[in-house]
């Protein structure tokens, strides 16, 4: 009886799995009668690639496939403020009652620009510092690696403002490791699509591993002791060098947003088939 | 132990279903058993934008009264790898539109796919790989 419960009980978190999976991809699910398949993208064609050689020191220059979406960590509990904060965050930005900032195409910040549409990645060396691009929004973020510090007191009286991408610096780990360290982010933006919040205080530390010429990896990890209870790992992702350097426009228009929402989203009654009236 | 047992699966099962709410888009809103066919659709805007581009034509019903419709399809990105661009589809092109409608009965839905007039076929990034 109790190994029939058990082997029941395994049947059924395997289909769950299964079905969680199929209904979580923006891709046709394998079902009788489907024909021809979706061709793939350019980010699964690069991953036949190889790795290309040694990887140039440091160098990441130019331009990169990513993945839709990031590979999420586990999340800390939040600290009772942090909580508060979560519980007025209702995502979705396909809903006409959520207040992502997302769904009428607010900046995304920092690291929501890391967390969320991560299909393309650009570096281009400066002068004094290096500019990381990111195709989704078309965003550009200085990072000085000229040895100066970060601000300190962002937000508060006398201290610099708070910004959509905060204030970064960066500095390179051994030859192809480029660590950047930000702060000073505007706290009305979210960390990821879920709605998870942050401080003004929040201290985020990017490290980008070039592991050899044609693969990028990396791991954003947050501190902001105001809201979560130990620092942790928000995402990590891999990148493809993009032989060929060919981005995609992919930009959050607000006018088309909102008539998306008006034309679409709310006469086919999507927030009601998710349970959200 | 079982009760262990129970609630490590419970915890699993809790989770892996919470994978949805966090992907893309979901179309959860539409019949997705079967394709609405409507011939002879006018087309009257084509939104190639984000985050999904849409489409917005006019068809007639049952009793030849014009309909009009709004189909959405993938994201500008997702449909330019498999062949669509901004201009694939303009007004006044004479369609035959597969839709999946929305389950409150309203004309609006997820394109399978439209075929042009010279019976090229603009398949959905999503839907658009089922026979219909």
């Amino acid at each position: 009886m109790k190994n029939y419960f058990v082997v029941s009980a395994a049947i059924l978190t395997t289909a769950l799995i299964l079905s969680s999976l199929a209904l979580a991809q923006d891709t046709p699910t394998s079902r009788p009668g489907q024909v021809d398949q979706r061709p793939p993208s350019t980010y699964q064609k690069l991953a036949d690639a190889g790795p290309g050689g040694p990887a140039p020191v440091h160098d990441l220059n130019g331009f990169w496939n990513g993945p839709l979406e990031p590979k999420f960590g586990d999340m800390p509990s939040l600290t009772p403020l942090g909580q508060s904060k979560f519980k007025l965050n209702v995502p979705d930005p396909f809903s006409a009652h959520s207040n992502d900032p997302w769904r009428t195409c607010d900046p995304f910040g920092f690291p929501r620009s890391a967390t969320n549409e991560t299909r393309g990645l650009a570096f281009a060396t400066m002068p004094q510092g290096i500019a990381i691009m990111t195709q989704y929004e078309k965003i550009w973020r200085m990072v000085w690696m000229d040895g100066r510090e970060l601000p300190k007191n962002v937000g508060t009286r006398g201290g610099a403002s708070s910004r959509w991408y905060g204030y970064s610096v960066g500095h390179w780990d051994g030859d192809n490791t480029l660590v950047v360290e930000t702060t000073g982010v505007d706290d009305k933006t979210w960390i990821d699509r879920r709605g998870y919040p942050h401080s003004v205080d929040m201290h985020v530390e990017e490290r980008y591993t070039r592991v050899d010429h044609n693969d990028l990896e990396l791991t954003v990890k947050i501190d902001d002791p105001k809201m979560y209870t130990k620092p942790f790992v928000v995402v990590t992702n891999k990148f493809k060098f993009t032989p060929q350097q060919l981005e995609d426009e992919q930009l959050c228009v607000p006018s088309e947003a909102i008539d998306y929402l008006n034309t679409i989203a709310i006469p086919a009654g999507q927030d009601e088939a998710v349970g959200q009236k | 132990m079982r009760t262990k047992i129970v609630s490590s699966f419970a915890l699993v099962a809790f989770l892996l279903l919470s994978i949805p709410l966090f992907a893309h888009h979901g179309n959860t809103a539409y019949d997705t058993s079967k394709a609405v066919v409507l011939k002879g659709a006018t087309v009257t805007k084509f939104v190639w934008g984000n985050p999904h581009t849409f489409l917005m034509f006019d068809a007639k019903d049952d009793k030849g009264n014009v309909v009009h419709w709004a189909g959405e399809a993938g994201s500008p990105s997702s449909l330019g790898l498999i062949g669509w661009t901004k201009d694939s589809v303009q007004p006044g092109d004479v369609v035959t539109v597969y839709i999946y409608q929305s389950k409150t009965g309203r004309p609006v839905g997820r394109l399978n796919r439209i075929v042009m007039a010279d019976g090229t076929a603009l398949k959905d990034s999503a839907l658009g790989y089922r026979e219909q």
